[in-house]
């Protein structure tokens, strides 16, 4: 064993010979699905990292972030300790910790995420190098199955979720339905197939790798096989966006994730159309008449500007064209999807800092 | 077999699990008491009903307080203006 700087509380006594997943439950740790035993040679290996030795080493016992509810605080070692549980592999591990960094930041709400009777999930956007050597999926069926990287880095955000920061059911997540994306939401950028500059430039991340979290739902399929022009695809993403069952109705500031698929993209990049422009024509369509949102809710928190909208004026569907983020996911096929948001949250792009080893 | 623990130590200057409760007021007659609605749905209609039946029975005094947001936490300015101005409050709804 090769165990190094650790109070003795952080390590515990299982059976070798036990149902690791059943032990882990009656603790209250755990997705429900089997388990990695967290070894110390493991979590060790983990934090080693895939770097070439004699470089930079880091303290394993540095808190990366803290996190509410519970306000646990999620120190590297603890994160692969999660990481290990999860499945990943240490290249995989840069990812989770600039995940958890991103999670922290105020604009994204973590209490709130988590505490919400809303179903929504941490999405974990992985751009750039990263993506590539870790093997992330952003094509063909990059929201799942089958991808190691998407998987377990996906599920390890979650562990963490609910070991780290206590967004247990019940205790510390109140979501009256939960949701699938609650096992796992991540993703990578295909910027092989995108016509436009990667997602992070667009928000002034200029990094070789860099993750983003946007906290939504479960994606919503929006299909268009026949359309040869920007327009018409995109008015069917508006359709998918313009609906009172959704968060974004009522809470102004929420912003869309709309993920294009490579052949989308293309129709609208060979017709000239800019990421901004895809983003203000969807501003100006994803509407609906203001007093059909006015009668379906009451409580909203809209600006002045919006409230002040007669009843028989459309009424967009977010307060900022801004908040329509758009970026490339997917493989052949011409199946698009939005995101809908929680709504009081704002995703976040931070760089990856690959050199994490301990 | 011995394995790390997932969890790991809970922040201690940070820590909000457990927050210390005031202590319970002997008695409500004559009491000024708070309403912090959230602004979840139903929360003003079952608050409110609520501190008019302790003002019927008791004779508080009721100071109505509202968040911005259910989705965000109490404003400091509103917290501190509650502290100042009332005995007890009455809040914690969701939908």
């Amino acid at each position: 064993m090769t165990v190094d700087t650790c109070s003795d509380d952080s390590l515990v006594e299982f059976p070798a010979d036990g149902d690791l997943v059943a032990e882990m439950a009656d603790r209250g740790w755990g997705d429900g699905l089997p388990l990695v035993a967290p070894t110390p040679e493991r979590v060790d290996a983990m934090l080693s990292g895939p770097n070439e030795p004699g470089g930079p080493s880091l303290d394993p016992d540095e808190v990366i972030s803290i996190l509410p509810p519970r306000f646990g605080e999620a120190s590297r070692r603890i994160l692969a300790v999660n990481a290990v549980m999860a499945g990943c592999l240490p290249v995989h591990f840069p990812v989770l910790v600039a995940a958890v960094r991103a999670l922290a930041r105020p604009e994204v709400n973590l209490r709130g995420i988590n505490a919400t009777t809303h179903c929504v999930a941490p999405l974990l956007i992985v751009h750039g190098e990263i993506a590539r050597t870790g093997g992330y999926n952003g094509g063909l069926g990059a929201f799942g199955p089958g991808n190691r990287a998407n998987a377990t880095t996906g599920r390890a955000l979650r562990l963490v979720l609910l070991h780290v920061a206590g967004a247990t059911i019940g205790a510390g997540d109140a979501s009256t339905q939960g949701g699938p994306a609650k096992y796992g939401f991540c993703i990578a950028e295909n910027m092989d197939a995108s016509p436009w500059p990667t997602y992070p430039t667009t928000v002034g991340v200029n990094a070789p790798s860099a993750v983003t979290i946007y906290c939504g739902e479960a994606p919503h399929n929006v299909h268009d096989m026949e359309s040869d022009n920007p327009s018409q695809i995109l008015n069917k993403v508006a359709s998918a966006m313009a609906t009172t069952a959704q968060n974004n109705a009522c809470i102004s500031q929420g912003e869309y994730l709309v993920a294009l698929c490579p052949e989308h993209a293309a129709t609208c990049a060979e017709a000239g159309w800019s990421r901004h422009d895809v983003a203000s024509y969807l501003f100006q369509k994803a509407r609906l008449p203001a007093a059909e949102l006015k009668e379906a809710f009451s409580l909203r928190a809209w600006p002045p500007w919006m409230n002040s909208l007669n009843d028989d004026e459309l009424a967009p569907m977010t307060g900022d064209q801004k908040n329509i983020r758009i970026l490339v996911v997917g493989g052949p096929g011409k199946h698009s999807s939005v995101v809908p948001s929680w709504g009081m949250t704002r995703s976040v792009t931070v760089a990856v800092d690959q050199q994490v080893s301990c | 077999m011995l394995i790390y623990r997932p969890d790991g130590a809970v922040a201690q200057d940070l820590d909000r699990s457990a927050p210390e409760l005031a202590p319970a007021l002997p008695v409500l007659a004559g009491c000024r008491i708070g309403i912090l609605d959230n602004r979840k749905p139903n929360a003003d209609v079952l608050l409110h009903r609520l501190a008019n039946r302790l003002v019927e029975r008791t004779g508080a005094i009721v100071v109505r307080a509202d968040t911005k947001n259910a989705a965000l936490p109490c404003e400091d300015q509103v917290l501190g203006l509650l502290a100042e101005q009332v005995d007890l409050v009455l809040t914690g709804t969701a939908d």
